[in-house]
């Protein structure tokens, strides 16, 4: 049973969830599952169920924020949408063929890879003279926008989309099946894969990760896996965080994102290849 | 009105009326003397929400949930009826079909 002061703590932790689920493009459902399985003693489908809503806040809250600022790139967002989502679907329908363990390790060595070429190119955001695909040309993807840390505008293309949308299906897929993993797959893709500068990245995968958590939410709800008081704090205290983090990522130079960024990375692999060989470790 | 301004709107609408809904409700419940609350399923969600306009603690918790998952798929919606305006029938078409397959995916529960 849940009292206030449990009530009042989650709402606490999860505004930090919130920020950092901002700051990266991430739900920050990393940080609520152990936080709610381990401090909390609440049982691993209902932590689930809470930490999915929480994602559909922190997305939203945060993309409310940077759709209006225009970093966000909403045509790029839209088109990753496409193969996300089909790969959220296809997740759930081959979840009892796949075995989530091998899915965990592939995903963990992918992201050792991305980890390393986003520290080893942390001195730039995105190569120049990019040149754009064809799809990229066809759906007008390149765009730019202002940032505040080097108080100029930046404009950017986009290229590899069809590699990157590919790539978004998988990671569709992995969180359909994982509850997590949407996000931090996502965000080095489109600054590896499709040169998008990393803040961009971060604000777009925020984006997407929203429509992608509602659906998988829905049915969290009404298998009865949403808990009202767990809800209730997580939606108003991630929030809260989400409208900081923006306000931080704003104004952070791109290359220190990038470096804060692969670090998380690191952590995030070893976890899933850990969890991948049956390690007691909560993600 | 610009497109990024339609969504951010709707965004920040769905997102403030969550948040606002679920003060409230957590507000109810500490009046109440903090009475356990208990998770709903399948057709007792719809019981939970009809609960939440005669003010019913977990019944303005629930509504403030429903109202937070149909804000990602109200931006795609209303993303496709700005893109039929502009007759942008690429975008027509990339905004229908993540519309279909979420439909899809909220009616099948075929997500996650």
């Amino acid at each position: 049973m849940l009292g206030p002061v449990d009530v009042l703590v989650i709402l606490l932790v999860s505004i930090i969830a919130g920020f950092v689920g901002a700051l990266f493009g991430l739900g920050g459902g990393v940080l609520i599952i152990p936080f709610l399985t381990l401090v909390e003693g609440v049982p691993v489908p209902l932590a689930v169920g809470a930490s999915i809503v929480s994602v559909v806040a922190t997305s939203s809250a945060s993309a409310a924020t940077y759709v209006q600022d225009h970093l966000t790139n909403l045509r790029l967002g839209m088109f990753l949408e496409i193969g996300t989502v089909a790969g959220a679907i296809t997740g759930a329908f081959v979840a009892v063929f796949l075995p989530a363990s091998v899915l965990f390790v592939l995903f963990g060595l992918v992201l050792l890879y991305a980890t390393i070429v986003m520290i080893r190119a942390r001195g730039i955001d995105f190569p120049a003279d990019v040149r754009p695909d064809r799809t990229s040309r066809i759906l007008a993807l390149g765009s730019q926008y202002e940032d505040h840390s080097l108080n100029r505008v930046v404009s950017y293309e986009v290229t590899r989309t069809p590699l990157t949308v590919f790539i978004g299906y998988f990671a569709g897929i992995v969180s359909g099946l994982l509850g997590v993993g949407g996000g931090v797959i996502n965000v080095p893709t489109m600054n590896l894969v499709s040169k998008v500068p990393v803040k961009v990245a971060s604000a777009t995968s925020n984006f997407i990760i929203g429509v992608t958590a509602a659906a998988s939410a829905s049915v969290y709800l009404l298998r009865g896996d949403v808990h009202p008081l767990l809800a209730a704090p997580l939606i108003i205290g991630v929030a809260g965080g989400a409208l900081l983090g923006t306000r931080v990522l704003k104004v952070t130079p791109p290359t220190r994102v990038k470096v804060a960024f692969g670090i998380l990375l690191a952590a995030m692999s070893l976890l899933m290849i850990l969890k991948g060989f049956n390690l007691p470790v909560v993600l | 009105m610009e497109l990024n301004r339609l969504v951010s709107y709707s965004l920040r609408i769905g997102v403030l009326a969550s948040v606002l809904l679920s003060l409230v409700g957590l507000f109810v419940w500490a009046a109440g003397g903090f009475d356990n609350i208990v998770s709903a399923a399948g057709p007792g969600i719809a019981r939970a929400l009809a609960s939440a306009f005669q003010g019913n603690d977990s019944g303005l918790i629930y509504l403030a949930i429903v109202i937070l998952i149909a804000t990602p798929v109200f931006r795609v919606a209303i993303s496709s009826v700005y893109f039929v305006k502009k007759r942008d029938g690429k975008y027509v078409l990339i905004s229908l079909a993540v519309l279909s397959m979420l439909v899809f995916a909220l009616v099948s529960g075929y997500a996650g």
